[in-house]
């Protein structure tokens, strides 16, 4: 009795607060020069005498406004601006139906997403079924082999529907982004609300429905209000959220002695885990392989080392690589005579130009030489 | 030496004249041939020297050290050569990598993973730098790109890429991570890899502009919360930021370690929020947007959003959170050639989003117990800070990990703190502490201790 509640006592004491360690020789702040909380539930560095952290900042650079640039046209601004936001801003005129879309679907959609907006091979599914049954398996969690994991898919998962047209329209089809046209989108949305059975304005969508920019806000996401901090609230909201560890998981205490009990229990990598590497792991420093012998190849390199320096040039009195004349005449002696001499000396070139390469070395740099010539 | 020696012999010899017979016949035939161009082509290519005479004096000894290396006998490249500057081909292995689970079905929508492994100090070159993309790597002519300012400001703005430059410049070192870095590991450990359990960062000096430099004369309006950043390539992608972020540190970067942005990493410009989840950090930038309402883009809502275990999910989850990484060993760098009483430095990364590293604690039981290693380096904000401690390996198996905290009080959980905290399927945001474990060979394997 007196051993474990000693344990306790002593493992308290070894928790660390942190946040007294905190700060110690930095010019972290917790605030903004406006005085609000760091929105992150970081710190900041605000500018203290010339400096932010240990950067040294010229302070009249930053306080100077630069007029630079010029105004957009209106049709400029229009041409880029391509969002489309959650309450119907930046959203066109259009329409379309499930059936128009699935015939845009079968055309454009169907070799990378499969039939029905399934997925597979990488590429996400589209629907996997009533969007309400299935958002309620956004609580699964996949602790063991046979676990079914939570459906995030458009329907179950997305917060808005903006976000699909916006997808669609400026990243989809992936080769070829922008371009389809405002109907063939609203077209393609419309099959891929039918295909997650949600409901627009109360109803399934038909075959025939059409979905247009009138009934586009009222198709009713099962996940609305699954997510957090509560974004249109504004950024304070956020800063809250951040503000509290426990939101997300962070941690401010360092325990240093006995800080499970027991001994650790192990994961490990299932087999040999993911190890299809492209290129294969390898710490070897050695040359690569060589892909095909390049024009010229050993004999071009060797050539380079060893006899570009006289033969590089025609100041040398030897014949220069590159010069068609001098090479033709060199060559009527015949491609034998011309190794051989390369081999044994000729002239003012000493027995295989001074180095000690083997033979075949010589002829591979000879050949390398006429062919460099022309 | 000696070859040195002779050399400069055989210059003295030509230049004085002071020729052996056998070398005179050789002259005479060489009547084509000026005299200093005979004295440039000894001295160019003497003839080869024999080493087997320094080999019979050094028996035993390192080939390395007693063979005359061609490097050290012959030129190497001139300077006309490699204009811009190519790793040495024997580094051909130490190239960022892939793997086909983390490609949406392609290689146009994927990542390419940074040899961590293979890096030192906090700066990665360029051409290292993890890529993950949406619609393949952009290539823009810059002549042809521009940067537009509008939305919620008096003054709306155009500006080409010569004109960006010309406020301010701002050099900052920071890295940029994904924040799924490690996130194929929350139902357990998967990669036998370091590249692959944490390369989805990378860390550089970045140039750029502060947009809150530019905004000075463009009257951003007391209505304007948030920003959208949209990039020009094929994915179009958009990132909604708070007015907080821009205000503070968010940059407009168009140079990497010195040299212009690479293609990879948004040529001409890409958006720079420090610490914040790499995909914020939009590339092939081309369109900022103030409004008064957050935009709900597909990175921010079908993506990058962490759903815990209530079956809520965190949107708009900005800092990366504290973090680190034993580099040293790790799988590709095991202790396999340690023998027992070894000295042998420990060594690693850390890092956050929320602030600067404060300290980082190493453990060799898993974390059950801990003790505090050493910072090295250069350590700054929302930047890659290495560790190190020095270890006298005893042959034993180790469950070795490392934990880091920030200035803005965080300690990194345990995987079971953040297990507890946030379940299995957040899939984005996962800083629990990382483990290998050393087996008796010296093998490095990589697990994750769940007590």
């Amino acid at each position: 009795m007196f051993k474990s509640y000693h344990k306790i006592l002593l493992s308290t004491a070894l928790v660390v607060a942190a946040s007294t360690a905190a700060f110690a020789g930095s010019d972290a702040s917790r605030t903004y020069p406006n005085g609000k909380k760091v929105i992150d539930g970081g710190v900041a560095y605000p500018v203290k005498n010339g400096k932010t952290s240990v950067y040294f900042v010229n302070t009249k650079a930053h306080k100077t406004s630069f007029k630079l640039g010029r105004k957009p046209l209106k049709c400029e601004e229009d041409a880029w601006d391509i969002d489309v936001m959650y309450d119907g801003t930046g959203l066109p005129e259009g329409h379309g139906t499930p059936e128009e879309g699935s015939e845009v679907y079968e055309a454009k959609c169907v070799a990378c997403h499969f039939d029905f907006g399934s997925g597979g091979s990488g590429y996400p599914a589209l629907a996997k079924g009533n969007a309400y049954e299935l958002h309620k398996t956004l609580k699964n969690q996949r602790l063991h082999p046979d676990d079914e994991g939570p459906v995030r898919v458009f329907g179950t998962y997305w917060p808005v529907a903006s976000t699909l047209w916006w997808y669609i329209k400026t990243g989809m089809p992936h080769p070829a982004p922008l371009s389809l046209s405002d109907d063939e989108v609203y077209a393609l949305v419309a099959y891929i609300v039918q295909l997650n059975e949600l409901k627009v304005d109360g109803e399934e969508l038909d075959d025939d429905t059409e979905l247009n920019r009138e009934n586009f806000l009222k198709i009713d996401m099962p996940n609305k209000d699954g997510f957090e901090p509560k974004i249109r609230k504004g950024p304070d909201t956020v800063r809250a959220y951040f503000d509290n560890p426990k939101n997300f998981g962070g941690n401010k205490k360092r325990c240093m002695k006995n800080c499970f009990e027991g001994k650790p229990v192990l994961a490990r990598i299932n087999g040999k885990g993911i190890s299809d590497y492209l290129p294969p792991i390898s710490t070897k420093k050695d040359l690569p392989k060589k892909k095909e012998a390049a024009a010229g190849g050993e004999g071009k390199k060797l050539y380079e080392a060893k006899c570009a320096v006289c033969h590089g040039t025609d100041a040398m009195g030897a014949p220069m690589v590159g010069d068609k004349k001098a090479w033709a005449a060199v060559l009527k002696k015949g491609l034998d005579k011309v190794i051989h001499n390369a081999i044994h000396g000729i002239n003012g070139m000493p027995p295989k130009g001074g180095t000690n390469l083997p033979d075949e070395k010589i002829k591979e740099i000879v050949e390398y030489m006429i062919s460099a010539s022309k | 030496m000696n070859k040195i020696m002779k050399t400069s012999k055989d210059v003295e010899a030509v230049s004085s004249e002071e020729i052996q017979s056998d070398r005179r016949d050789f002259f005479r035939k060489t009547a084509t041939y000026s005299v200093s161009a005979l004295a440039a082509a000894s001295v160019i290519a003497p003839v080869a020297i024999d080493a087997s005479e320094k080999k019979e004096k050094c028996e035993g000894g390192d080939p390395a050290i007693i063979e005359e290396k061609p490097w050290g006998t012959t030129f190497g490249y001139p300077v006309t050569h490699n204009l811009y500057g190519q790793p040495s081909p024997y580094e051909h292995n130490v190239t960022r990598r892939n793997t086909k689970l983390l490609s949406s079905g392609n290689w146009y929508a994927s990542i390419a993973m940074c040899p961590i492994q293979d890096l030192n100090g906090i700066i990665t070159p360029n051409g290292l730098f993890f890529n993950r993309c949406h619609g393949g790597t952009a290539e823009i002519d810059p002549n042809e790109h521009r940067l537009m300012i509008h939305g919620l400001v008096e003054k709306p703005l155009v500006l080409t890429m010569d004109e960006l430059k010309k406020y301010p410049k701002v050099s900052r070192i920071h890295f940029i991570e994904c924040p799924a870095n490690g996130g194929p590991e929350w139902r357990g450990p998967q990669f036998p890899s370091l590249q692959f359990s944490k390369g989805m960062m990378s860390c550089a000096e970045w140039t750029g502009v502060y947009i809150k430099d530019i905004l000075k004369d463009l009257g951003l309006k007391p209505n304007a919360k948030w920003m959208l950043a949209e990039g020009a390539d094929n994915s179009h992608m958009g990132r909604t930021v708070p007015i907080d972020k821009v205000l503070d540190d968010a940059i407009i970067a168009y140079a990497q370690n010195g040299e212009a942005l690479r293609p990879e990493q948004g040529y001409p410009i890409r958006l720079l929020v420090p610490g914040w989840e790499g995909n914020l950090h939009v590339k092939w930038l081309c369109r900022l947007e103030f409004s008064d309402k957050p935009y709900y883009a597909k990175e921010e809502t079908a993506k990058y959003t962490v759903l815990k275990k209530t079956g809520k999910a965190i949107q708009h989850f900005y800092a990366n959170e504290v973090n680190s990484v034993i580099t040293s060993p790790c799988p590709e760098y095991p202790w396999t050639d340690l023998k027992k009483g070894d000295i042998v430095e420990i060594e690693g990364l850390a890092w956050s989003g929320m602030g600067t590293i404060e300290g980082v604690d190493i453990s060799f039981d898993g974390g059950k117990n801990w003790v505090e290693a050493s910072l090295k380096g250069l350590v700054l904000p929302k930047a890659w800070t290495r560790f190190s401690y020095i270890y006298k390996y005893e042959g034993k198996p180790l469950l070795l990990s490392s934990r880091a905290r920030d200035d803005a009080g965080y300690v990194q959980p345990s995987v079971k703190q953040e297990r507890d905290a946030l379940g299995v399927e957040c899939v984005y945001h996962r800083n629990g502490v990382h483990t290998w474990e050393i087996t008796e060979k010296g093998e490095v394997n990589n697990v994750q201790v769940l007590s």
